[in-house]
């Protein structure tokens, strides 16, 4: 993976530069979120293929709001709030109806899908940019504002992703996460509650998903409807190639985000050397399955 | 003299199996083969039938020495087996079971039904079963079903054939036949080894007994000079009484105290009490219904009658988690399945019933975590490097140990030990011995549920004897020995056994259980349709019903749907929809998944668009073809030799094909005019009918004869459908993964260069995602229409219809297209729930 960061640097001197740097980070914080979320159902054995749909509703509700005229705290608070009750919808199918997750997420994706186009009358915009600045100062400040002199999405995500890292390595709840995508039957004897544990990621990934379209709109200062949908292949990138990076192989909030970080630095690179999609899914494609093999090599 | 076998010697790793034996079968008889667990039996039956090799000795098949180096060596040399657990296909019927992998061939090619039909009557007239070769597997009762896998035995025309615990399941009436059965064998000239538990079965029916013990012959009696107890002497045979660190601990006051159990269907009215400070045996041979008891003490199975009481205090255990609140610990059966959380490290297991106790506000306090740790792990003597290694590299005993260790925290007052020291050394099991007193000694109850006669009679004060679910007989210390057991577990006393194994539903029965986690197969446990409740019936028949509720509701909103044009416009719509889910449908049939199929179709589709006008219409559906199926056996590939999970295989190949498509057509879509030959595939009529329908009949009828009429398709179904049964009969999951896997990409890559011809061209949005999961949500909403849940091509097409005629019949009717994802993925979790709903598992894949 660095090789290939280097090449693209031997190509395109700026690619390593701190103000390029500096901006792919910006750029990936949506992408870090929103895998990591992802991450958390896959370590349960779950996935959780409704992320990009709700980041992306969740964006749309956001600036619909605020074009609406509603009170700013709103457009913060609803999108949450609906990451929230699409987080527990899945959780209640995967987890005590007992719907494969593969199956019940994607039909969570296909309904908020459906929604959105209803929503917005087959996928038209909600434009912020054009608003008075008085008006969308407050918002825009979560994806283009300075915290001395830090872009604030790269603080707000750093404070979140402390916030997981502290639930996945030490409260009780990470543990028994870690044990039902260990075990679940041994988990579930041992009295854990293996349903509710199950449900948590869903939860947890919905909220995530709803922060990251919050981010996503707050920078793009438009929301096109399905706009995000892109981001849910990059996820799993993301997060296959975190596996990779960390040490046993499994699921990590830190792997998640280096896997994040080089999808994003990939993207840049590629743009930057005016190569086109076609490349990038030749990567990933590689990239997932030479994971898939090397994780293999060395546990064999 | 048929069978010889001289001087057998296996040796496993720190384990000497057999230790030169030497068995002899002659011409017709029943030659029964006793011993206790672990004393070697099964490890012979293995040699005999080829799944170990012996490391010394010989076998002499009439009189010619032979080797039998595999399964398929035993079956040329006419030895067969009755397995213990009866792996057969539910979905399949006798006939396809009892010929799974021997399947017969006309010239044609095709199975020969009528032959294998002819052939199975028979073989069930010869064991006098009541049921006809048609029956589903799944509806036959488990006596039904060792009956089917005796006479796929004897469709072998074996001279030599096994039963290995042929009446585990059996109900008296069912046992009465089977040795009516084996008595009818035993005069048509076939030998017979009779491996059994219960020694009245082993006098009622055997001329001879051959008597293991610790790898060794201990004796070999006529049947009819020798008695009960002679075997049970020659089966134990030696003083152990050594190893059991047994002391005396003065027992307290009541309690747990177990009143009038019942589940249901496993175990009924057992009832007994256990004072603090006493170990409490259960014992029993395995089947029982002990480990059930267990399970349901603590909630982790339902209960449907009885009492459970703590010092005194009536305790419902909803959930294990409440159980271990009230105090209950449970060591399970399953150490690795059920025990251990095995990728996880020692210190995390330990920890794992005590989360609560050790966090505040939800954060763990790790240095009070790591101190309990490190005391158990001393307690213990875990012999682990660090409390951060692993616990699955631990050796099973170590394992054993951190499975008990976890309870050991002076919360647990009542522990349910479910054979905790099978494939344990002797030293670990001696410090779990010790333990168990060290416990007993604190004051804890404790229920000690083992196999192994010896060791319960070396550590309990009490023994309850377990037998066909029901407590038969309680033995005080005072009379508590080998042979009294010994006797007790074997007696058979069916004359009062409760439950008659016919009116247990098939899925009680362990071997039917559905693994908590699967990836999403169609339900396994399909129970007898005997009466069918309002609730089984909508979900059998619900899905049919709502596609033609809604299909009128349709008709009804806008009459001109039901028009015969509209009717063949929308097969022509669907055509390419159902194509892909044929290619989808193969692959899970075969027990993979094809993320990449819709990314496929799309790069024929687009190489067809950018060569036709070079290289022709047929040329340009040769290389459609030939790209598939070489991408189908990269899949097969990477599934196969990389093991890598189907998902996550076929989606870097979704990425890749993905790729590659956007480079070939640079980004632009692809128009093509002016090829009215090429067109006609997708575009043409024949009278009315479109052209593209014609083509989708005649693929539909060679895949349902492919897949319903040949070997290979049988084969994917045993595969996808029960592995365990498939391998049992030698079938090769790869090979059945690699047709499945190529015969899609062959379907799915044709299919793309029809789209092209269906669309004047080719498309550049990369659109196979979205494609792959409709052909997904069609194939599994196909298979809901077969009772037992199967998926087939048939299915699939009328599925991939409906999706289509509901966008077409929704948009005549005026509602938006803007709404249809919503509605198709509403149908999509809607056809899987009516499956699941059942099972209450949680929705983990196996697939990562």
């Amino acid at each position: 993976m660095v090789l290939v960061l280097l090449a693209f640097e031997v190509l395109r001197p700026i690619y390593l530069s701190p103000a390029n740097l500096l901006s792919v980070a910006t750029q990936s914080t949506i992408l870090i979120v929103m895998a990591v979320g992802l991450m958390l159902t896959m370590s349960m054995r779950g996935v959780d293929l409704s992320v990009a749909q709700v980041a992306d509703a969740s964006g749309l509700l956001a600036a619909a709001l605020i074009v609406a005229g509603q009170p700013l705290w709103l457009a913060f608070v609803a999108p949450v709030a609906f990451g929230l009750v699409t987080g527990t919808i899945n959780a209640v199918l995967m987890a005590y109806l007992g719907v494969p997750a593969i199956i019940g997420t994607l039909g969570m994706m296909f309904a908020v899908r459906g929604g959105e186009l209803i929503f917005s009358h087959g996928a038209q915009p909600q434009i912020l940019f054009t608003l008075p600045p008085s008006i969308t100062d407050v918002f825009f400040f979560i994806g283009r504002g300075r915290i001395l002199g830090v872009p604030a999405s790269i603080v707000l995500v750093l404070l979140l992703m402390g916030l997981v890292i502290l639930l996945v390595d030490r409260s009780a709840l990470g543990r028994r996460m870690e044990a039902v995508g260990g075990n679940a039957r041994a988990a579930f004897l041992a009295g854990v509650n293996m349903r509710a544990t199950f449900g948590w990621g869903f939860v947890l990934s919905g909220v995530l998903a709803a922060i990251a379209g919050i981010i996503l709109v707050s920078r793009a200062g438009i929301a096109a409807p399905r706009g995000a949908e892109v981001y849910l292949l990059d996820s799993f990138v993301s997060v296959f190639l975190g596996t990779v990076l960390s040490p046993r192989s499994n699921f990590t909030v830190l792997g998640t985000i280096g896997g994040a970080l080089f999808v994003s630095l990939l993207g840049n690179g590629l743009t930057l050397l005016g190569l086109g999609a076609s490349v990038k899914y030749l990567v990933y494609g590689t990239a997932i399955l030479a994971a898939i093999a090397v994780n293999r090599l060395r546990s064999a | 003299m048929i069978l010889q076998c001289t001087g057998v010697v296996k040796e496993f790793p720190g384990l000497r199996a057999l230790d030169d034996v030497a068995f002899e079968l002659r011409h017709g008889e029943v030659h029964a083969l006793v011993g206790q667990n672990g004393a070697g039996k099964s490890t012979l039956v293995k040699i005999l039938t080829g799944v170990y090799t012996l490391d010394a000795g010989e076998i002499v098949l009439d009189g010619r020495r032979i080797e039998i180096r595999s399964p398929t060596d035993a079956e040329t040399h006419g030895i067969a087996i009755v397995h213990q657990d009866q792996h057969l296909v539910p979905q399949f019927d006798v006939t396809r079971n009892a010929f799974l992998g021997r399947e017969l061939v006309n010239a044609t090619g095709m199975l020969d039904f009528d032959a294998m039909r002819t052939a199975t009557r028979a073989a069930l007239d010869r064991i006098g079963a009541d049921f006809s070769p048609d029956h589903l597997a799944a509806d036959l009762s488990v006596g039904q079903r060792e009956q089917v896998a005796i006479a796929a035995a004897l469709l072998q025309e074996p001279r030599v054939l096994i039963l290995d615990e042929p009446t585990a399941s059996l109900s008296d009436r069912e046992i009465d036949k089977l040795f009516d059965v084996v008595e009818n064998l035993r005069s048509g000239g076939v030998s017979i080894i009779y491996i059994s538990h219960h020694l009245n079965e082993v006098f009622r029916v055997s001329s001879r007994i051959t008597v293991l013990r610790d790898g060794n012959v201990a004796g070999r009696l006529d049947t009819d000079e020798t008695d009960r107890e002679s075997i049970v002497r020659l089966t134990v045979g030696r003083d152990l009484k050594s190893l059991y660190p047994k002391e005396p601990v003065e027992a307290g006051e009541e309690l747990l105290v177990v009143e009038h159990l019942s589940d249901g269907h496993r175990f009924e009215d057992v009832s007994f009490r256990v004072k603090r400070g006493e170990i409490y045996g259960l014992a029993g041979l395995v089947g029982a219904g002990r480990t059930e008891i267990a399970l349901s003490i603590i909630g982790a199975r339902g209960l449907r009658e009885g009492r459970i009481s703590l010092a005194g205090r009536a305790v419902r255990n909803v959930s294990p988690a409440r159980a271990r609140d009230h105090g209950f610990a449970l060591i399970p059966e399953d150490r690795r399945g059920e025990g251990l959380i095995g990728p996880l490290s020692v210190r995390k297991n330990l920890a794992i019933p005590n989360l609560s106790w050790w966090s505040r506000a939800g954060l763990m306090s790790l240095r009070k975590e790591a101190e309990r740790v490190t005391q158990l792990i001393s307690r213990l003597a875990i012999a682990a490097t660090s409390p951060e290694q692993p616990a699955e590299t631990l050796s099973g005993g170590n394992q054993q140990k951190v499975v008990i260790g976890k309870w050991l925290d002076g919360q647990s007052e009542v522990f349910l030990f479910d054979e905790p020291t099978t494939g344990v050394d002797v030293g670990a099991k001696v410090e779990i011995y010790k333990e168990m007193i060290r416990l007993a000694r604190s004051g804890a109850a404790i229920v000690f549920i083992s196999s192994d006669l010896e060791e319960l009679v070396g550590m309990c004060d009490r023994v309850g004897v377990v037998a066909r679910g029901r407590l038969e007989k309680e033995i005080g210390r005072a009379d508590l020995d080998l042979q009294t057991l010994l006797y007790w577990t074997t007696a058979g006393t069916r004359a009062t056994g409760p439950t008659p194994a016919a009116e247990v539903p098939a899925a009680a029965h362990p071997a039917e259980e559905v693994p908590s986690s699967t990836l999403v197969r169609p339900d396994e446990s399909v129970a007898r349709p005997a009466r069918m409740s309002p609730t089984r019936f909508l979900i059998r028949w619900g899905t049919s019903l709502g596609m033609i509720l809604s299909i009128l509701a349709m008709g009804i909103g806008a009459p001109d749907f039901f028009r015969p044009s509209n009717l063949l416009e929308i097969l022509k719509q669907g055509s390419i929809l159902t194509l892909i889910g044929y290619g989808q449908t193969l692959v899970l049939i075969a027990g993979g998944f094809d993320m990449s199929a819709g990314a496929l179709a799309q790069l024929t589709s687009n190489f067809a668009a950018g060569m036709v006008g070079r290289i022709g219409t047929a040329l340009s559906f040769a290389l459609g073809g030939v790209v598939g199926a070489v991408v189908g056996l990269v899949n097969a590939f990477l599934v196969i030799v990389f093991r890598m999970p189907p998902f996550i295989a076929t989606l870097g190949m979704m990425f890749v094909l993905t790729g590659g498509m956007l480079a070939y057509n640079g980004g632009q879509a692809l128009t093509l005019h002016d090829l009215p030959g090429f067109f006609f595939f997708g575009q043409g009529y024949l009278g009315p009918v479109p052209f593209v329908v014609v083509l989708l009949a005649l693929i539909l009828a060679l895949l349902h004869l492919i897949l319903k009429r040949t070997r290979p398709g049988l084969r994917m179904y045993a595969v996808g459908e029960s592995l365990p049964a498939a391998r049992l009969r030698g079938i090769s999951q790869a090979r059945a993964l690699v047709y499945g896997f190529v015969g899609a990409g062959l379907v799915v890559g044709l299919t793309g260069v029809l789209q092209t011809s269906y669309s004047y061209g080719a498309s550049a949005v990369p659109t196979g995602l979205d494609f792959m999961i409709s052909a997904l949500a069609a194939a599994f909403l196909g298979s809901t229409f077969s009772r037992t849940g199967e998926l087939d091509v048939v299915g699939t097409t009328i599925a991939a219809m409906f999706i289509t005629s509901l966008s077409n019949g929704l948009i005549l009717n005026g509602v938006s297209n803007l709404a249809l994802p919503a509605i198709q993925g509403g149908i999509l979790v809607v056809s899987v729930l009516l499956s699941v709903i059942q099972k209450r598992d949680i929705g983990q894949i196996n697939i990562f």
